[in-house]
């Protein structure tokens, strides 16, 4: 969700409204568009909000709000007009781009009056559809130039590393492509997007001059824009050709909505055939079915209420038959792809608030997984015996899954990106969490005796996320005198009140004391372990008093006893 | 007949061993009784005018740590002057410190009660001291010296010019005046006499035993009273923990609402996670600081849902027949297939959506552990429960779907009233954030909703509206729990689990 950042006066003045830095009341009016107000900060008169629609990002700038919301404040309804005036330059793009950063657009705005304020609103706005629309660059990346330094028509073509070099912005020395990459800061934060390719991007005026290495940095000369530029070249490049369009789309707006004129360029592909005029303003148009719009809605909207309604979504409506609408959708209106969009619109137009909820009685039965009955009394046995339950992470480690367990490493579910070094893989047993649990509780006042009904996750090939998970308690007792007796006594108590009976048949397991250690089994399968932990692993979790502990694979219990139709 | 207790009897026996009168800590020493035993005889013994007690208070003067050096060392002024002797009586102050040897803390101590003590002037301006005449030593360091010789003195027992300067060493927070009690306990003409004639006990038992019970014994004992105020030993009861006994309660609510629950691993395809639910294959929400990526084995299968994987495929790209434009990209098979820990529940939702098994009309929810790589903090988790599911039928609307949400404020957060804004999921439309009230707790965000996509639920061979809602529980829980941490969900402390109060 991006975050962005508003002068909150110049929002109010924009809106023509007294919002008395009522935050619940610029909530009220955000919600049109899915925002909230994240923080305000009144001194500087920044206004911090949170847009929750990713793909809405017309609306990541103060234009844009403002934009989005005149309709529904009753400022002005309908489609606001934007218009590109005539075709003023050309840019020719080489064929080599093709597999590094293929696409162009470019725009002309002239007599946009500019101050410092409206520069950081700009920058604020093409960083963050840099970041999230742009996806860190990777997919489409700005600039913005002083046109009146830049001689027409541009070139848009690649260079090897060491063959172009100019002054990067914020800089004073020229440097080549390779410089840029090695040392400048946006170099290193950009670069992997196209360091693998033995030629780099390049944007060229008509006298070979560099305006900008794409997309990592502009030129300090040509590529910087002050409060005293009055006429901007914007220019987007990327992956996607849509994508590239709609970004420019969206800059080249706010600097008209700044009072600019909008021009167009002419990008010519010779290799592909293909010319392009951008930015294209056009809206297009999509027909909305009423009965459609009406059945979703739960309402009996007509023709008429639907048109007002989207005239203040800010779309313009004409009505074809009875019971559909032909609107018109504004270019910036990306998030439009399907009729359901402008549904929803409607409602937002029309209130939530103003709908009456409906509880529909349908004819099903609550159902929860029968197992489920009985890790519930599988709890209440655990919590009758006097242990405590706890709760602790599915996420650990294998040095507390093996190492600290006196076992032989065996393979888990690892992550590729863990954020944590003690959470890199999920558990294949719960007693190590409870170990740590008593282990971060040696303060508290003995006897301990905790206990958890929790998952564990198994390698599985033949299942189809190629694992499974299973269902666990695990119990442990820590005082001064625990021992294997108080242990399974606990097991005995618990299984008998299932009514299994169980044999523990003797075996070596590294974590537990040998000889005070058995395999739990029931109906001949082995559904579990009961024992008293070695001084070693005592030792690796800061112990220091030993424990009794049973695991058991409390889904097994659950098989038999499903299984005997109980 | 007198009868007394058991440890009054002990008591008078002591004191007439004693001599008839013996200090509280003597006796102590003497009989075998513990102190708190001693002091409730001896007040039974007194009501009965056998004993008299008599308290004297003490004070005795004991040395702070500080003062304690300042004994062994000298007091910072005195050393001062030594080392201002030793430089002739003139020098600058760090001079004087130097040679002292004086510990930066006391410098300024020094200097200021030398003054004071008319031992030095100091010219401030030139920052140079000098010696007035040859200081005698002050009360106070005498008292220092006797504190330091005796370890602690009663205050009664100082000569006069040493209880003033008990004033000043108090006020240099040199020392402190400690308060104690002794007692004398004595016995009274009557206790003499008593003892004389001799004194009988009748037989106190302190634990009822089966062998008095069952022989009939306990007609001829006396069951001693306890000090039923008394602090006892904790006891710590088995429980349930707290945040999985609230899960309980929504899960049967749910049940009752007619909901069934769905289940699933941990470990989920990106398909289900995100393909599935119309998120575009190069969406922030799956980049590696968004969701965790299984090392190995990378890749699920995806053989049992080739015709939902053709679909989304083509939804993806130009929109398929769901009159979408589609997100007009080149999607991958390959990126489906990649296996994740599920990072919220509309993946299970999703799943039953394609499932065979599927009920319409139908109710189902989830209660589903989910990951996300965040630094956890105060409302989030880096491994959290989502609650969450669908209700599907055909004319569903979004009155039904308000009416979900509204159902669930006032039966699951008992809210006195609800609100309805807009929200944003890229897998439904419309969407929407509910808010509930409720007095006390005020407005919280309580869930969020919507109708699924055309282009989720057409590929998965649905043609019913399904309305998705998930709950904000994390946050009910915290606020019925009085807690403002999240991360006391997967407590690690025992003693929070053990006085937590049940909810």
């Amino acid at each position: 969700m991006p975050t962005i950042d508003i002068d909150y006066y110049e929002f109010e003045q924009m809106l023509d409204l007294q919002l008395d830095k009522d935050i619940e009341k610029i909530n009220e009016i955000l919600a049109f568009v899915k925002g909230e107000v994240k923080l305000f900060n009144e001194e500087e008169g920044i206004l911090s909000v949170e847009i929750k629609d990713t793909n809405r990002p017309d609306t990541w700038s103060v234009e844009g709000l403002v934009r989005a919301l005149r309709g529904f404040l009753g400022i002005a309804t309908g489609l606001p007009s934007y218009v590109v005036g005539k075709q003023l330059g050309e840019v020719f793009v080489d064929q080599r781009l093709d597999g590094i950063r293929p696409f162009i657009g470019c725009a002309l705005v002239e007599d946009v009056s500019l101050s410092d304020k409206i520069i950081r609103s700009l920058m604020h706005l093409q960083e963050k559809l840099d970041q999230t629309y742009g996806r860190n660059r990777q997919k489409t990346s700005i600039g913005l130039y002083n046109l009146d330094l830049i001689k027409l028509p541009l070139h848009y073509s690649v260079a090897k590393p060491e063959e172009v070099s100019f002054v990067p912005l914020g800089f004073t020395e020229k440097m080549t492509l390779k410089e840029i990459l090695a040392t400048h800061p946006k170099g290193l934060e950009y670069g992997h997007i196209i360091s693998k390719h033995p030629v780099y991007p390049v944007l060229l005026d008509s006298e070979g001059k560099p305006l900008s290495f794409p997309p990592i940095i502009n030129s300090n000369n040509l590529g910087r824009v002050t409060a005293e530029t009055k006429n901007v070249l914007v220019e987007v490049t990327g992956t996607h050709h849509n994508t590239v369009c709609n970004t420019l789309n969206l800059v080249t707006l706010s600097l008209v909505d700044r009072g600019g004129k909008a021009f167009s360029m002419k990008v010519h592909y010779p290799h592909r055939k293909m010319s392009v005029s951008t930015p294209d303003f056009n809206v297009k148009e999509m027909r909305v079915n009423l009965k459609y719009a009406n059945k979703i809605l739960g309402l009996k909207l007509t023709t008429k209420q639907t048109a007002e309604l989207l005239s203040k979504a800010g779309y313009d409506v004409a009505v074809h038959a009875e019971d559909e609408v032909c609107v018109r959708v504004p270019c910036y209106r990306i998030d439009v792809m399907h009729p359901i969009d402008i549904v929803e619109d409607i409602a937002i137009a029309y209130d939530y608030n103003k709908i009456k909820p409906q509880w529909r009685r349908l004819p099903t039965t609550g159902w929860q997984r029968p197992e489920e009955h009985w890790i519930r009394i599988a709890r209440e046995l655990m919590i009758g015996l006097g242990f405590q339950e706890v709760l602790t992470y599915t996420l650990t480690s294998p040095e507390k899954l093996f190492t600290k367990m006196n076992l032989k490493r065996k393979r888990v579910v690892e992550l590729s990106n863990p954020k944590f070094v003690t959470m890199t893989c999920l558990r294949n047993q719960l007693l190590p969490s409870l170990l740590e649990f008593v282990s971060n509780n040696l303060h508290v006042e003995c006897p301990q005796r905790v206990f958890e009904l929790g998952k564990v996750t198994l390698l599985d090939a033949e299942s189809e996320t190629r694992t499974r998970d299973e269902e666990r308690l695990a119990a442990v007792v820590y005082h001064a005198n625990a021992g294997f007796s108080e242990g399974k006594s606990v097991l005995d108590a618990f299984l008998a009140n299932l009514g299994l009976n169980y044999q523990l048949t003797e075996t070596v397991h590294p974590s537990f004391i040998e000889g005070r250690v058995g395999i739990v089994n029931v109906e001949n399968l082995a559904i579990g372990v009961l024992g008293e932990l070695a001084p070693s692993v005592l030792e690796c979790w800061k112990l220091e008093n030993p424990v009794v502990a049973f695991e058991l694979r409390i889904e097994e219990i659950l098989r038999i006893k499903l299984s005997s139709g109980v | 007949m007198v009868e007394l207790r058991e440890q009054e009897r002990q008591l008078m026996l002591a004191l007439k061993d004693a001599g008839g009168a013996s200090k509280e800590e003597q006796l102590i020493k003497h009989s075998k009784l513990p102190s708190a035993a001693i002091m409730r005889a001896a007040m039974a013994l007194r009501e009965r005018n056998l004993i008299t007690i008599r308290e004297t208070k003490q004070t005795s003067l004991v040395l702070r740590e500080e003062g304690k050096y300042h004994a062994k060392k000298g007091l910072p002024e005195r050393r001062l002057i030594t080392a201002l002797e030793k430089l002739e009586g003139k020098a600058t102050c760090n001079k004087v410190y130097k040679t002292a040897k004086l510990e930066k803390k006391f410098a300024p101590i020094a200097l200021g009660w030398s003054q004071r003590k008319k031992w030095t002037t100091l010219d401030s301006k030139a920052n140079i001291l000098q010696l007035v005449g040859k200081p005698e030593k002050g009360s106070d360091e005498k008292l220092l010296e006797l504190l330091k010789q005796k370890g602690n003195v009663a205050t009664e027992e100082l000569v006069s010019e040493l209880r003033d300067a008990v004033q000043i060493l108090k006020s240099r927070k040199l020392l402190d005046i400690e308060e104690k009690t002794s007692r004398i306990i004595e016995l009274t003409e009557a206790g003499k006499n008593l003892l004389k004639r001799g004194i009988s006990a009748f037989p106190e038992v302190t634990q009822l035993t089966q062998e008095l019970i069952v022989s009939g014994k306990w007609r001829n004992i006396r069951l001693q009273k306890y000090n039923i105020q008394a602090p006892v030993a904790k006891t710590w009861p088995g429980k349930k923990h707290p945040y999985l006994q609230f899960l309980e309660k929504v899960r049967e609510k749910l049940v009752t609402l007619g909901f069934r629950e769905m289940t699933g691993t941990a470990v989920e395809l990106a398909f289900f996670n995100f393909d599935a639910l119309y998120t575009p294959q190069d969406h922030p929400a799956r980049e590696a600081s968004s969701i965790y990526y299984v090392k190995s084995p990378k890749e699920g299968s995806l053989d049992s849902y080739q015709k939902a994987l053709r679909n989304v495929k083509r939804t993806h790209e130009d929109g398929w027949r769901t009159a979408s434009s589609g997100w007009q990209y080149s999607y991958s098979i390959k990126e489906a297939k990649k296996l994740i820990l599920r990072g919220h529940g509309t993946c299970l939702s999703a799943r039953t959506l394609l499932s065979r098994d599927l009920e319409i009309p139908g109710k189902y929810f989830s209660i589903a552990r989910c990951y996300r790589p965040e630094i956890g903090d105060k409302t989030h988790l880096t491994e959290f429960n989502q609650v969450e599911g669908i209700v599907i039928d055909k004319d569903l609307t979004l009155r039904d779907l308000l009416g979900v949400l509204e159902k669930f404020a006032l039966e699951i957060a008992g809210a006195d009233k609800v609100k309805f804004r807009p929200d944003y999921f890229p897998f439904t439309e419309p969407s929407v954030e509910l808010a509930a009230y409720k007095k006390g707790y005020g407005w919280i965000e309580f869930g969020g909703s919507g109708i699924f996509r055309p282009e989720v639920t057409l590929p998965l061979g649905v043609k019913e509206p399904v309305i998705a809602w998930g709950l904000g529980i994390d946050r009910l829980f915290m606020m019925r729990a009085n807690i403002d941490d999240i991360q006391a969900v997967f407590s690690h402390d025992l003693g929070w689990l053990r006085k937590k109060e049940v909810i």
